[in-house]
């Protein structure tokens, strides 16, 4: 029963924190491009609105996928650990969530294509070809992390850098390692100069051109969900974790930082952005690995 | 792999009026079935080896059945390679020892690490051309593209699993890890298994970057079937605790994984007569069933949770990270996230999308042809949810072979690393997924439109075909690697030189010109004089 409470906290506070979070975001960009922006609780308006609107369906896999994406985001992120909420010690593992995590894309990818429009599916393509992308240099570098830990439980990495101060967080031990997690989780998350997938001038939203009422508020809510895991897991990973305050304030400095600077930045064409991620992040992910492995540093 | 041949019988009838001659394939099935059965069972080499070329010759007579002779004529030289490796092992051993009987060669080998290292190459050659490993993995694309619809899950299922259990017999029962323990060590593997393990990463690359590339469904699955041979070969080229029992028990979930695909395309051209993804599309309202099982094969092949190919694939994650083997794991991973792109397109291809005006008609498969697809998939959940079921074999395999089990606690894997339970994990998706539906029938319902009636930019559309986004699917991504360097090309090659010196024979010995005839037989008596008396 407790688990289940932990659980239900956890839901929620990522529900509260990170919707506000991308309405802070918003004024933070528009502060950037010198505009006034929209009120901080502009998300929560956004996401109520499209609920109550009405919508369409093109059919069975287009509802279904829908709640695939959203079911399964909520799944991955009962995993995560956040501060001192952790509903499943010792099941936290890192492939787990990455692979569960790949529950909900696939759920919206399918959704997506199942909507019959070309655009979405050009999105998808997109999404699919970034995540081959990022995801190889990101588990490189989570690879020395794990190696050096011998273990891949989050929370038990998150507690191994709390004992040796600041210094101990793997930010400082891997400084390449922090670089490649970084711009790795700035494609998690789609943004700028990595938002080929949803690109909206260019190919109107990618997979989300079809969505319009529930089903775009559900999406939305998912997207939330899944920056929730994403960004959890680099302080968990890099930053240490912490208290549940300590856990908030870096998740907020990290989440922060990466949209200023995707605020200033133009988009990466998809190829450009497949070469860039197998010259330079992965090259340093590489050399940090190879540093963990062979000298036994960091 | 009986369980894949039975299911795949299931199919047979519906394809027999099709095959030209049905007595001659229903014959060679049966026997390339018998075949596999005996490797799995002999007890000497020699058995083995005879029922090996069995599966390799029934098979043979078979893939022409289908669309190419050509076919044939490539996965029987491959196989040759593998065959005359062995054949030569076999009967090298014979010379020095005296015996084929398995176990009696393993206890000499063992206290001879030079023979066991030839040994261990030659014989792991036939294994590496079974399996489709690089640089031998040519075959596959050819063989399994080109077969009866009906052969290439077996081909895949079944045939190729015979690559990995010769793999198994080499690297575990002969305990590689005691024999090469002198020998070179590179990254905790002895410099044998080491290479074994890097012909199985780069197999993974180019697996997946080439299926990345195919519009042919078949031929996609065969290169998966290249990618996911490499993580079998690399998980038992481990032989350790944890890699090894993944290994293992991948051998059993790609096969599942990778006949369903198959089955679900050969039901989808049972009905429409291709399978070339640009010309199929929308599929999922004619044939749900078929849909569903495609769905749950990628989902398992792709190593996603909660299906069977997710525990196999996180095992081998953990052997290569206890080792800290990073090139090997980044090929590993490579597969595994590229793997997405590759049985994605499939589904949004012939599945998903519009569906094309000239398969309105076309409605799902018989009942006795949903079957054997339905228990594949019913597996293959059964066994991701309950890993327990499967890894308390191989845990008994692991001890019999004087390894360290496998952890198994009833739905529970446990590793060094840290442990996998699959009843939560399965447990909590539900929850999730059941508080998303719940969410969805609160809302305000949904109004039903046609898959036509889309946002199109404003302009008018009158064609399915023409809107549904499926030919040169990952363009951008395949424009990277367009001038990619290729072992075709290489074969090719050697194949046209062989042609050449044959031809130069054909010339010079069996020329329709009299005047060759007189020229060789004045060359012969030329030389018989000038030997003269000598002789």
């Amino acid at each position: 029963m407790s688990t289940f409470l932990t659980a239900t906290g956890l839901v929620l506070l990522a529900f509260f924190w990170q919707i506000t979070l991308s309405g802070i975001q918003r004024k933070v960009t528009a502060r950037i491009h010198r505009r006034v922006g929209s009120p901080w609780y502009q998300n929560f308006i956004d996401l109520f609105k499209t609920w109550s609107k009405s919508s369409i369906s093109h059919g069975f896999i287009y509802d279904f996928g829908v709640l695939m994406a959203l079911g399964g985001t909520i799944a991955t992120l009962i995993f995560i650990p956040a501060g001192h909420i952790v509903v499943f010690d010792k099941l936290d593992n890192f492939f787990v969530i990455t692979y569960l995590l790949a529950v909900g894309s696939l759920g919206m990818a399918m959704s997506a294509v199942g909507s019959g429009n070309p655009w979405a599916s050009i999105g998808v393509m997109r999404a699919l070809t970034q995540m081959l992308a990022y995801e190889i240099p990101y588990i490189m570098a989570v690879f020395a992390i794990i190696y050096a830990n011998k273990t891949a439980s989050i929370h038990a990495i998150a507690l191994a850098q709390q004992g040796m101060g600041i210094l101990g967080w793997n930010m400082f031990r891997m400084p390449l390692g922090v670089i490649v997690g970084f711009i790795s989780l700035m494609g998690m998350l789609g943004k700028k100069p990595y938002d080929a997938p949803i690109a909206p001038a260019e190919i109107a939203s990618g997979p989300l051109v079809e969505y319009g009422g529930k089903h775009l508020g559900m999406l939305m809510l998912q997207h939330e969900f899944a920056t929730f895991v994403e960004v959890g897991l680099f302080v968990n990973l890099f930053l240490g974790g912490g208290t549940l305050l300590a856990f908030l304030i870096k998740y907020f400095i990290v989440y922060i930082l990466a949209t200023m600077i995707a605020s200033v930045v133009a988009r990466f064409k998809i190829d450009q952005l497949v070469v860039f991620y197998y010259k330079v992040p992965l090259a340093l992910a590489f050399i940090q690995t190879a540093i963990v492995i062979f000298t036994g540093l960091g | 792999m009986v369980l894949v041949y039975s299911m795949v019988s299931f199919f047979n009838p519906y394809w027999m009026e099709k095959v030209i001659h049905p007595a001659a394939y229903n014959l060679f099935y049966l026997l390339s079935l018998g075949g596999t059965l005996g490797v799995f069972y002999s007890k000497d080499f020699l058995t083995l080896f005879i029922f090996w070329e069995l599966v390799v010759w029934s098979s043979m007579f078979i893939i022409p059945l289908g669309k190419s002779r050509r076919a044939t004529v490539v996965y029987y030289g491959i196989s040759t390679i593998g065959s005359f490796a062995m054949l030569y092992a076999l009967l090298l051993l014979n010379v020095k020892y005296g015996t084929f009987e398995i176990s009696t060669v393993i206890n000499k080998l063992s206290t001879d690490p030079k023979m066991a290292t030839l040994f261990f190459f030659l014989i792991v050659m036939a294994g590496l051309t079974k399996l489709g490993i690089f640089p031998f993995y040519t075959w596959l694309p050819i063989a399994h593209g080109n077969a009866p619809h009906t052969f290439s899950p077996v081909l895949s299922g079944g045939l190729v699993k015979m690559g990995g259990f010769i793999a198994f017999l080499i690297t575990a029962v002969l305990p590689t890890s005691k024999v090469f323990a002198n020998h070179l060590q590179i990254l905790n593997n002895p410099y044998e298994n080491y290479i074994l393990m890097i012909l199985g990463a780069i197999s993974i690359i180019i697996g997946t970057l080439m299926a990345i590339k195919q519009d042919d469904a078949k031929k996609l699955i065969a290169y998966s079937t290249v990618s996911n041979s490499g993580y079998i070969l690399i998980g038992l080229a481990m032989v350790d605790q944890t890699a090894f029992a993944g290994g293992v028990m991948h051998v059993f979930n790609h096969a599942m994984a990778s006949a369903a695909m198959f089955l679900a395309f050969a039901a989808i051209a049972y009905r429409t007569g291709t399978t070339k993804i640009s010309e199929l599309g929308g599929l999922i309202k004619r044939m749900p069933v078929t849909f569903t099982v495609y769905l749950i094969a990628i989902i398992s092949l792709a190593g996603i949770p909660p299906m069977s190919g997710f525990a196999s694939k996180w095992l081998i994650y953990q052997g290569l990270l206890r080792k800290g083997n990073m090139f090997i794991a980044f090929a590993a991973f490579f597969g595994s996230v590229g793997s997405f792109m590759y049985v994605f397109r499939p589904l949004a291809g012939a599945f998903l999308g519009q569906l094309s005006p000239k398969h309105k008609d076309i409605k799902e498969v018989p009942f006795w042809m949903q079957l054997p697809m339905l228990i594949i998939s019913g597996l293959t959940i059964l066994y991701g949810v309950y890993p327990g079921l499967m890894l308390k074999y191989i845990a008994k395999i692991q001890t019999s072979l004087n390894l360290p089990a496998i952890g198994v606690d009833g739905t529970k894997i446990l590793t060094p690393n840290g442990m996998w339970d699959s009843w939560t994990v399965t447990l909590v998706f539900t929850i999730g997924f059941i508080i998303a539906t719940i969410l969805y029938f609160v809302l305000p319902k949904a109004k039903s439109v046609d898959l036509m009636d889309t946002y199109t930019s404003a302009e008018f559309i009158h064609n399915p075909d023409l809107y549904h986004y499926s030919s040169n699917y990952y363009a951008p991504f395949e424009r990277l690697y367009k001038n990619h360097p290729s072992v075709e090309k290489f074969y090719d090659a050697i194949a046209l030189r062989f042609k050449e010196l044959g031809l130069l024979v054909k010339t010079w010995f069996f020329n329709e010109n009299p005047a060759f005839t007189v020229f060789w037989i004045s060359i012969v008596i030329t030389a018989i004089f000038m030997w003269g008396d000598k002789i």
